[in-house]
C-alpha cells in the first residue's frame, strides 16, 4: 500500500497557534471559535475592518487577556503553563501607541528589554551588553543611541521599541499596528527591519490597517471578520476582489507587482450594493 | 548562545551606571548602580544631616553644632543636654521618618497608578487615617492606639477608593477621582467628631487634623521606625519591576511582569507607610507630592527614586518644621501649614507646566 504524499501538519511548523478560541469584553463576544496557525519564522500580517478583533487575537496570544473557551500553545505548550518570564523569553509583544517615561534614551529604553533575562542579583551580564549592541545595529539606531525619545522621529522611536523587543531574544514577535502614526517613509523603514527580523529566524505576526502593506510585506496574511478568520495564506492566493469586498465593503482593480509578484490595490471605490461591514452587528 | 569568548570579556556596563560584580565573572552576577542617581542620593543625605544639625541647634534657645551633638550623647551643659535630648531629638526623629515615610509611600503609588497626581494624600488616605485616629482619641468606636486606628482608617480608605474606582485603570484617574471624594467624606467625619466632642477632648485630637511633629508618642514612633524599615526593604525587592511599570500594562507583561502583583505590594506598602506616617505627623501629605518630585529632578530616568524620595522626604519634613518653629518664634507654625504653602504650588506646577506628561 502506497501512503500518499502529505504536507507536514501544520503544528510542526508554526510555533504559534491558536485552537477553537474565544474571547468576549464582558458579554460582547469578539473572538469566536478562532482557529489560526502562524508559520514559522515568516512575516505574517492580520488584516481586517476597524473591530474585527485583530487586535484582541494578538493581545490574547501575548497572555493579556484570558479566553473564554480554547486555548493557545506557543511551541505546543499552553501559554497558560508558561511562567511570566519564561513567556517573556520566548515570546515579544508590541502593543499599540507605547509611552516611555519622559527623558530616557534609546539604549536606556531597549535596556529593559533584558528585564525576563535578568534578576534582582544579576542585573547586568556581558550577554547583556552584546545583545543589547546587537539590537541597536539591527535598528540602525546605533548613532542615536544616547539620544531621548522625544528628540527622535516617529520612525526611530517605532524603531527603538521594537529593538527593545528584539534584546528580549524571543523567537516569536508580535506587534499591533507597528507603523499607524507613522508617514510613508518612516513606515518603510520598519517594514524592512521586520523583514529582516524574518530573515534572520524570527516569526513575526503583526496586526495591520493597510491591506496593500500587508500584501507587499507579509509572506503569510489572515483576513479577520467579525471575530472569524476569513481567510489565510500567501497574499497573492487568497487576496481576490471578491476577499477585498467582503472585509471592507469596497470594490478594486486587483493589479499584480512585477517587482514582488504581491497584489496591488488599485482605484478603490465603495461598494454601493452590498452592506458595509459591521452593519449585521447593529 | 554566548561563545566562551564572550564570557571572557569583561561586561561593560551601560553608560551613566556602575556595574558591581558578585562573585565570578562567568556568573554574571551583579549589581547596576545608576550614577546619578547615587550622587542624588549622597546629595540628598548630605543635606539631610546638614538640616538635622540645624534642627538640633536653633530654635528658642539656639546652641553651637558642637554643643548639639555632644548634648545628644549627654555630654556639655546641662540645659543643652535637656534642650537637644527632651525637646528636639524626638521631634527630630518624628520629622525624619514621617518624611521619609510619606515620600516614599507617595513615590510608590504614583508609580503603581502611572500618575504623579496619585499620591496618599490626594486620594484620600490621610484623611481615612485621621479620621479613625481622632475617633481613638476621642474614644468613639473601639479603644485601639492611633497608630493602630490610622491603619485601619487607611485601609478603609484605600479600599473603598478602589471599589468605586473599579480598580486602577490605565492613568489612575478613576482611582485620584474616587480616591479624592473618599478624602472629602472622611475629612467632613473628622471635623463632624471635633465638632460634637467636649472642648478639651477636642483640643487633645486636633494636632491630628492640622499636620504637627509636637509631642510625639513614643509608640507612634517606634511602629514607623520599624514600619520605614520594612518598606525601604519591600521596595528595594519591588524597585527593578515597579522601573516596567512605569510602562504601559501590555508593555510590562510582555517583559514579563506581574504587573497586578507588584501594584498590591506597592499599595500594601504605601497605605501602611501613610498610615504609620499620619499617626506620629498627621496629614501632611504634600510631602509626598514634593519629596518624590524633587527626587525625579535630581535622579536619572531610568530608574524609580525610591531612596532619593525618601531623602528627599525627610529632608523636606525637617526643614519644614525647622521653618515653623524657628520663623515666627516663639510662635510656631504646624509642619503641616507650612508643607501646605510649599506644596500648593508645587500641585499646580505639575498640573499646568506646559508640554509634560502627568504620568512618571
Amino acid at each position: 500500500m502506497t501512503v500518499p504524499f502529505e504536507a507536514p501538519p501544520l503544528s510542526l511548523t508554526s510555533p504559534l497557534q491558536a485552537e477553537k478560541l474565544c474571547v468576549s469584553y464582558g458579554r460582547r463576544p469578539v473572538l469566536s471559535e478562532l482557529d489560526i496557525a502562524f508559520p514559522r519564522e515568516q512575516v505574517t500580517a492580520i488584516v481586517g475592518p476597524n473591530g474585527c478583533g485583530k487586535s484582541t487575537l494578538l493581545s490574547a496570544l501575548a497572555r493579556l487577556h484570558t479566553p473564554q473557551a480554547g486555548r493557545i500553545t506557543l511551541e505546543r505548550r499552553d501559554i497558560r503553563s508558561y511562567g511570566a518570564r519564561e513567556l517573556a523569553r520566548a515570546l515579544a509583544l508590541l502593543p499599540q501607541n507605547v509611552t516611555a517615561p519622559e527623558g530616557l534614551t534609546a539604549a536606556e529604553l531597549i535596556r529593559f528589554g533584558r528585564q525576563p533575562h535578568q534578576s534582582w542579583l544579576r542585573q547586568w551580564s556581558a550577554e547583556d551588553a552584546a545583545v543589547v549592541d546587537a539590537a541597536l545595529a539591527a535598528a540602525d539606531l546605533q548613532a542615536l543611541a544616547h539620544r531621548p525619545l522625544e528628540a527622535m522621529s516617529g520612525g526611530q522611536r517605532q524603531r527603538a521599541w521594537i529593538a527593545m523587543a528584539i534584546a528580549q531574544q524571543t523567537p516569536v514577535l508580535l506587534l499591533d499596528e507597528p507603523t499607524t502614526a507613522l508617514d510613508l517613509g518612516h513606515a518603510i523603514e520598519v517594514f524592512e527591519l521586520v523583514r529582516d527580523l524574518a530573515a534572520e529566524g524570527k516569526t513575526v505576526v503583526m496586526v495591520l490597517h493597510d491591506l496593500g502593506n500587508a500584501c507587499r510585506y507579509a509572506d503569510h496574511l489572515v483576513a479577520m471578520r467579525d471575530g472569524r478568520v476569513v481567510a489565510a495564506g500567501p497574499p497573492s492566493e487568497i487576496v481576490s476582489r471578491e476577499l477585498v469586498r467582503e472585509l471592507y465593503g469596497v470594490d478594486c482593480t486587483l493589479v499584480t507587482d512585477t517587482d514582488t509578484g504581491a497584489p496591488l490595490l488599485a482605484n478603490v471605490r465603495r461598494a454601493r450594493d452590498i452592506a458595509a461591514p459591521g452593519s449585521s452587528i447593529s | 548562545m554566548t561563545t566562551a569568548s564572550e564570557h571572557a570579556r569583561p561586561a561593560l556596563a551601560p553608560a551613566g551606571s556602575w556595574r558591581l560584580p558578585l562573585g565570578s565573572a562567568r556568573s554574571g552576577r551583579s549589581l547596576l548602580l545608576d550614577k546619578r542617581a547615587c550622587v542624588a542620593n549622597l546629595l540628598l543625605a548630605a543635606a539631610l544631616w546638614a538640616a538635622c544639625v540645624a534642627s538640633l541647634c536653633l530654635g528658642e534657645v539656639s546652641i553651637t553644632p558642637r554643643a548639639a551633638i555632644a548634648g545628644l550623647f549627654g555630654y556639655g551643659d546641662f540645659m543643652d543636654v535637656f534642650v537637644v535630648q527632651e525637646l528636639r531629638w524626638t521631634r527630630l526623629l518624628a520629622g525624619v521618618l514621617s518624611g521619609g515615610a510619606f515620600a516614599l509611600a507617595g513615590c510608590l503609588m504614583q508609580t503603581l497608578a502611572r500618575n504623579r497626581l496619585a499620591t496618599p494624600g490626594i486620594i484620600g488616605l490621610d484623611n481615612g487615617a485621621t479620621a479613625f485616629a481622632v475617633a481613638s482619641v476621642l474614644g468613639v468606636g473601639l479603644g485601639i492606639a492611633p497608630p493602630a486606628m490610622a491603619l485601619v482608617g487607611a485601609s478603609v480608605a484605600t479600599a473603598i477608593a478602589f471599589g468605586l474606582a473599579g480598580g486602577i485603570g490605565t492613568q489612575g484617574y478613576r482611582f485620584l477621582v474616587a480616591g479624592i471624594g473618599v478624602g472629602a467624606a472622611f475629612d467632613a467625619i473628622t471635623r463632624l467628631m471635633l465638632a460634637r466632642s467636649a472642648i478639651d477632648a477636642a483640643n487633645a485630637a486636633y494636632p491630628w487634623t492640622v499636620g504637627s511633629l509636637n509631642g510625639v508618642g513614643a509608640l507612634a514612633l517606634n511602629m514607623l521606625a520599624i514600619g520605614l524599615v520594612i518598606g525601604l526593604i519591600g521596595a528595594a525587592a519591588l524597585a527593578r519591576a515597579l522601573g516596567v511599570v512605569r510602562f504601559s500594562e501590555g508593555v510590562a507583561q510582555g517583559l514579563g511582569i506581574r504587573v497586578a502583583h507588584i501594584r498590591l505590594g506597592a499599595l500594601v506598602l504605601s497605605v501602611g507607610l501613610t498610615a504609620l506616617a499620619v499617626a506620629v505627623a498627621g496629614p501632611v501629605g504634600l510631602i509626598a507630592l514634593i519629596g518624590p518630585e524633587l527626587a525625579r529632578h535630581l535622579s536619572s530616568r531610568r530608574g524609580v527614586p525610591l531612596m532619593g524620595a525618601t531623602l528627599a522626604g525627610a529632608l523636606l519634613m525637617v526643614v519644614a518644621d525647622l521653618a515653623g518653629r524657628v520663623l515666627f518664634s516663639p510662635i510656631e507654625i504646624p509642619v503641616g501649614l507650612i508643607s501646605t504653602v510649599v506644596g500648593a504650588p508645587v500641585l499646580l506646577w505639575i498640573l499646568l507646566r506646559p508640554g509634560h506628561k502627568i504620568g512618571v
